[in-house]
């Protein structure tokens, strides 16, 4: 903001050259019967273009993980406003558990999803709790919960935008991705 | 170099610090003390008036800005010029006006090029004087400002109370794959994005002097709430913590906001108060909470809650005692927001298979449906609590809309082909 000190002589400058001129316009309106004239000098608007400067801090985690590569693990599907886990996907979390104990160094990401129905803010909540529920399970079959990484997407990241009822249950899911070691 | 007529502007393309003035002055004393509508009458009729075209270069522009202004309020009605008796430069005569029934007249120039000198009398026909005689000055990137300055004094001499006309909508807006943050007038000018990180932001809430706004991130994995400051225009993280975390409204104190967080499991409501960084937890159900709405005396939160089976409105005491049920009609109900006199929530609803905006009353009574067509969600009041900003799909692709509280002229408002959606109504 160097130069501001400048800006606001500029201001009260500017504020009182007006003010003396008005003065002068004024008085002859006075003939008119209109009631006798108060002069108010209204608070000036400043409008100042400039760039938003972002001030970032992060905790730095011990060990980065990265995104790596799509999962094999299909998506475990849910139905309309549940986060209950079907029966029919539990062999997929089973493969997935099985899997991730035999790779010591990765660890798994589940992302949470939901359909375009209903608000931003609720379907993140939803979505974060259909991804605890498929970690609550996973962690149920033995896995560490340290090895499982939850992130909700909410409704922001559909597989398919179509307005139909399969492409709403394909984006109810449950998604898998593996991250490894970062450098 | 051309002016921006807004404070907020686009970030991302200029980096240049430059200033405007923007000076007026009442040129007469203020009015007596009538009023000439009575919009809590219930014999309400919209108030005739005759807006000239400013004689010079830009007056019909401004004029046109005035009327729309004015127009879309519902009180008045603006009066076809082709039935003018008077011309623009003729002196005014009551008798010109008071056989047609018109009650309010506004003349005036406007003078300049490059800085624009704009003085305006709003006439009395039928007492026979002046209301308002007064002088504006801007730039002239500033008109439609300006202009919206104009319609505000002529609202505020007329009603006794103050105009939203130079209030600001802030809305999230889809391009590229990308989420942002924008900002426009009210009437859906001027619109600006903010260039900041991430491709994914929701949320924004204005605090209540208006001079900055949190919104939720997800950037590198984690869904945090940053603060804009449109003062110092700089944004900084304010919470953080594992999980989702979802900005919700401001406390009146300006400091403290309400939020809802996953960070111990299911998504409950908290509350923190920056300068002190302190976290306080309100709810601890086994249900989904979100979507805190603080009401305006900030005793109250209302808010989203899954814990009877379904979404629906409930409100509880800001420290999170005294929970009760608020809807109970319908299997979807969310986005509550509180009308500014804190005598009427605004929320979606679904009904008949689609998204609608209903009114109701804090205890429940009064269910008032607005919308009938598309999706329509996330509804914001004006700060004066005759109008409603909304989102809605009814044509295609999601919008923002706004409407008079009763649901009268609903507008879409931003472009044709912006997805935009989450609109909140600045606070002043």
């Amino acid at each position: 903001m160097r130069g501001f000190p400048i800006f606001l002589v500029l201001i009260l400058v500017m504020t009182y050259g007006y003010g003396c001129k008005q003065r002068v316009v004024t008085q002859p309106e006075a003939e008119q019967q209109i009631q006798p004239q108060e002069e108010i000098t209204q608070p000036q608007e400043v409008i100042i273009e400039e760039k938003v400067e972002v001030i970032e801090s992060k905790d730095l985690e011990p060990t980065k993980y990265v995104e790596t590569k799509e999962a094999t693990f299909k998506d475990v599907l849910f139905d309309f406003d549940r986060y209950t886990i079907k029966e029919s996907y539990k062999p997929v979390l089973r493969a997935a558990s099985s899997w991730l104990m035999e790779n010591p160094d990765l660890k798994l990401l589940i992302e949470g999803h939901c359909d375009d129905r209903g608000t931003n803010e609720y379907n993140l909540a939803l979505g974060d709790r259909r991804a605890k529920a498929v970690r609550d399970y996973l962690v149920s079959l033995g896995v560490p919960s340290a090895k499982i990484d939850i992130l909700s997407y909410g409704e922001e990241r559909p597989l398919c935008m179509e307005k139909t009822d399969d492409c709403r249950a394909r984006n109810r899911r449950a998604h898998f991705v593996i991250l490894s070691k970062g450098e | 170099m051309k002016m921006k007529d807004c404070l907020l502007v686009n970030a991302r393309y200029t980096g240049k610090l430059f200033l405007l003035l923007f000076v007026y002055f009442i040129l007469a004393a203020p009015s007596g003390a009538k009023v000439y509508i009575d919009i809590t009458s219930p014999a309400f009729k919209k108030l005739p008036v005759a807006i000239f075209d400013l004689q010079g270069e830009d007056g019909e522009e401004i004029s046109g800005i005035i009327r729309k202004d004015l127009d879309f309020t519902g009180l008045f009605d603006c009066v076809d010029r082709a039935s003018y008796i008077e011309s623009a430069s003729e002196p005014f005569n009551p008798e010109n006006w008071t056989p047609l029934g018109i009650e309010a007249v506004v003349k005036g120039t406007v003078q300049g090029e490059k800085d624009l000198r704009v003085t305006i009398t709003l006439f009395d026909p039928f007492e026979a004087r002046e209301i308002l005689k007064k002088q504006y000055k801007a730039e002239k990137g500033l008109i439609r400002a300006m202009s919206h300055s104009i319609a505000n004094d002529i609202y505020a001499a007329l009603l006794k109370k103050p105009g939203i006309f130079r209030t600001r909508i802030a809305f999230v807006a889809e391009r590229e794959g990308a989420k942002g943050i924008y900002i426009m007038d009210w009437d859906g000018h001027g619109i600006k994005k903010f260039g900041l990180k991430g491709t994914l932001v929701l949320t924004p809430h204005w605090s209540p002097d208006g001079t900055k706004i949190i919104y939720s991130s997800e950037r590198g994995r984690h869904w945090s709430i940053y603060m804009l400051d449109f003062i110092s225009m700089t944004e900084k993280k304010v919470f953080s913590s594992r999980g989702v975390n979802m900005a919700g409204d401001f406390f009146p104190d300006g400091d403290s906001f309400s939020f809802s967080s996953t960070r111990e499991g299911t998504s409950d409501l908290y509350v923190f108060a920056v300068d002190k960084k302190r976290l306080k937890r309100l709810t601890s159900s086994y249900g989904i909470e979100v979507t805190p709405a603080v009401s305006p005396d900030g005793k109250h939160i209302a808010f989203v809650s899954d814990r009877g089976g379904s979404p629906q409105i409930y409100i509880m005491r800001s420290n999170g005692r005294d929970i009760r049920r608020v809807t109970f009609e319908g299997n979807y109900n969310t986005s509550p927001s509180w009308a500014p006199g804190g005598d009427r929530l605004v929320f979606s609803g679904r009904s008949n298979g689609g998204n609608q905006i209903f009114t109701v009353k804090p205890d429940g009574s009064d269910l008032q449906r607005l919308t009938d067509a598309g999706n329509n969600e996330e509804p914001s009041f004006s700060p004066d609590g005759r109008y409603i900003a909304f989102s809605s799909d009814r044509d295609g692709t999601k919008g923002v809309y706004i409407m008079r509280a009763n649901g009268e002229s609903q507008e879409k408002i931003t472009p044709e082909g912006l997805r935009a959606f989450g609109p909140r109504w600045s606070p002043n």
